[in-house]
């Protein structure tokens, strides 16, 4: 798979692992992005603090690291919420077809009709505020798309000579979505997933920033972000550099998306 | 056409009646309703006995479910969203009052978003693989990929701070000024929100544009056309992009649930008092009536829109039509 990536796709998967990377070191961080110094609020950028500090004077880019494996993480984790959600939607719709496509289709058509960010804020403020909160939400909001995605390829692949004969051989509708269907469906799956995280790192960081993210010792770059707004005349740091480490991840996620599903399209091709 | 018209309306029958039972469910995360958990937050909150009495009375919550969801369907079907918790005027009133300046901002953003991603679209869409082409995809992509807060923030910092050019938010100066000052006063409050707004689904809509211009620009009809003796321009515009128009017109109708969710957004940094922001503050001060009727709003508009779109695709598209 690696190997089929155009140049832009390696280069976001490297982007990707740079990220994980800082994630992963994150840890050293975590007492100079916490240390609270009046003294030194709102300062701007020199080698001492290079992304400036906040107004309670803790360096902005210790947080910015600090906050990395939890913007990724709930991404993550989101994202497969949704594509679980979707996929076991998505494909009952397109195997068994009929009544259960139709009413499964209204459903989705449902969801989709309301503005995500609606449906988010509303469970978002009115569930205990939690990781968990946060994660199923933006997972419950935004399973459509890739249901759609995981009917559209059952559909397809249903009739194929593979799946008659494993139904021939006897074989029940939950072992031919799992073991015969789902493999192959699997591609496009991740090209929806990978599109899946960066929504869920977004959504994440609006949910945040508006301030019914995560609870608060724990800070996302939404949350660092929702700071910014009560400053932004007198320290603009505060919005660029959460902001330039959302737009680099969103970025990367989206372009590796992006290379897959080339990729998968190409292959396809006789 | 009548077939499909009908077939149509009776699809929608369901899918507006799940909207009513999914704003139905969101109700039940309201507090002294059943299904809110012990130790959330609304069942913490020291909500007064009034409000909750309210909240009973308004809903019915000490009802069983099936009684409760009759009541609701009722409301719902004589349009009556109750009142504000916050100022006991009627929820429909304080939705009318919100509506104009989201519709400004809206219409706007919309208006701009196809005025830029048609041409745009149908430019890169024509020599896929050109230099346009690969410029305006990195451009496009570099968009798509940017949260609209940060831009929003951005645009604030570089061009009301920095530069003083626009005034960093709200609807009009204070005190206003009047007559031809007035209008560009108001046109300059705009310009930050409506571009934020026009971006985000800008990058959406062009690449929706390209794809659509690129498949039917390999079509026979248009290699005919350029037989023809056309120009590549006319085959473009006459041809390709006419063909490519339809399953836009129908994707409009899903721009509007995008624009809303970035109304919450663009109007809450820029204190603009549209729907969006009333939506979030209703949200903070848990004003459930306003929430349920504005969510009911949101879905029955885009699924009215959606409609629309359909319908406005089969009378232009006769294929349409028989193939249903």
């Amino acid at each position: 798979m690696i190997r089929r990536l155009p140049g832009t796709g390696r280069i976001a998967l490297a982007v990707v692992a740079l990220l994980w990377a800082v994630a992963a070191i994150s840890p050293l961080f975590a007492r100079r992005a916490t240390e609270i110094r009046l003294d030194e609020r709102l300062q701007a950028p020199s080698l001492a603090h290079p992304f400036g500090t906040d107004d309670l004077g803790r360096d902005v880019a210790a947080r910015v690291v600090v906050a990395t494996p939890i913007s990724l993480a709930i991404g993550l984790v989101a994202a497969a919420v949704s594509l679980v959600v979707g996929f076991g939607i998505g494909a009952a719709a397109g195997y068994f077809g009929g009544t259960t496509d139709l009413l499964l289709s209204r459903l989705i058509e449902v969801v989709l009709c309301f503005p995500v960010l609606f449906l988010l804020l509303a469970l978002a403020a009115f569930l205990p505020p939690s990781p968990a909160t946060v994660v199923l939400a933006i997972g419950l909001t935004t399973w459509p798309s890739d249901a759609r995605y995981a009917r559209a390829e059952i559909l397809k692949a249903k009739n194929l000579d593979y799946a008659r004969a494993a139904r021939a051989a006897g074989a029940g509708p939950a072992r031919i979505l799992l073991r015969h269907l789902l493999p192959n469906a699997l591609p496009p799956l991740l090209v929806s997933a990978a599109f899946g995280v960066s929504w869920a790192i977004l959504a994440e960081a609006a949910l945040s920033f508006l301030g019914v993210g995560l609870p608060a010792p724990a800070s996302s770059w939404g949350g660092i972000l929702s700071a910014a707004p009560a400053y932004i005349e007198e320290a603009w740091w505060l919005a660029l550099f959460p902001g330039l480490a959302l737009f680099a991840t969103v970025s990367a996620y989206n372009l590796l998306a992006e290379s897959l599903r080339q990729a998968t399209t190409e292959a396809g091709r006789p | 056409m009548t077939r499909y018209l009908v077939r149509r309306l009776l699809l929608a029958i369901p899918t507006l009646f799940g909207i009513v039972v999914l704003v139905f469910l969101l109700l039940h995360l309201a507090p002294g309703s059943p299904g809110v958990a012990a130790g959330s937050p609304e069942a913490g909150r020291r909500v007064s006995a009034a409000a909750r009495e309210e909240m009973r009375k308004l809903y019915g919550l000490d009802r069983p479910l099936p009684e409760r969801f009759v009541k609701w369907i009722g409301r719902v079907a004589r349009f009556d969203l109750g009142e504000s918790f916050v100022d006991r005027r009627p929820v429909s009133e304080r939705i009318r009052e919100a509506l104009p300046a989201t519709l400004v901002l809206n219409g706007l953003a919309l208006f701009f978003t196809l005025a830029i991603a048609v041409p745009v679209g149908v430019a890169a869409g024509g020599r896929p693989e050109g230099p346009f082409d690969r410029a305006s995809a990195v451009v496009l992509f570099a968009l798509y990929s940017m949260p609209i807060f940060w831009a929003a923030l951005l645009l604030q910092t570089l061009l009301s701070v920095e530069l003083g050019w626009l005034p960093l938010y709200g609807v009009s100066s204070d005190p206003a000024p009047t007559g031809i000052a007035g209008i560009a006063d108001r046109l300059a409050h705009l310009a930050l929100p409506v571009t934020c707004l026009t971006y985000a689904s800008l990058a959406f809509f062009a690449r929706l544009v390209r794809a659509g211009v690129v498949e039917a620009g390999s079509q026979d009809f248009v290699t005919a056309a350029l037989a023809r003796g056309l120009s590549r321009r006319q085959a473009l515009w006459r041809h390709a992009f006419r063909n490519a128009l339809l399953p836009l017109v129908t994707l409009l109708g899903l721009l509007l649930p995008g624009l809303l969710s970035g109304s919450v957004i663009v109007e809450r940094i820029f204190a603009w008092p549209g729907l969006g922001r009333l939506y979030f503050d209703s949200i903070l001060s848990r004003d459930y009536p306003v929430v349920l009727g504005l969510s009911l709003l949101g879905g029955v508009t885009t699924l009215a829109a959606t409609l629309a779109a359909d319908i406005a695709a089969a009378i232009v598209d006769p294929r349409l039509r028989e193939s249903a």
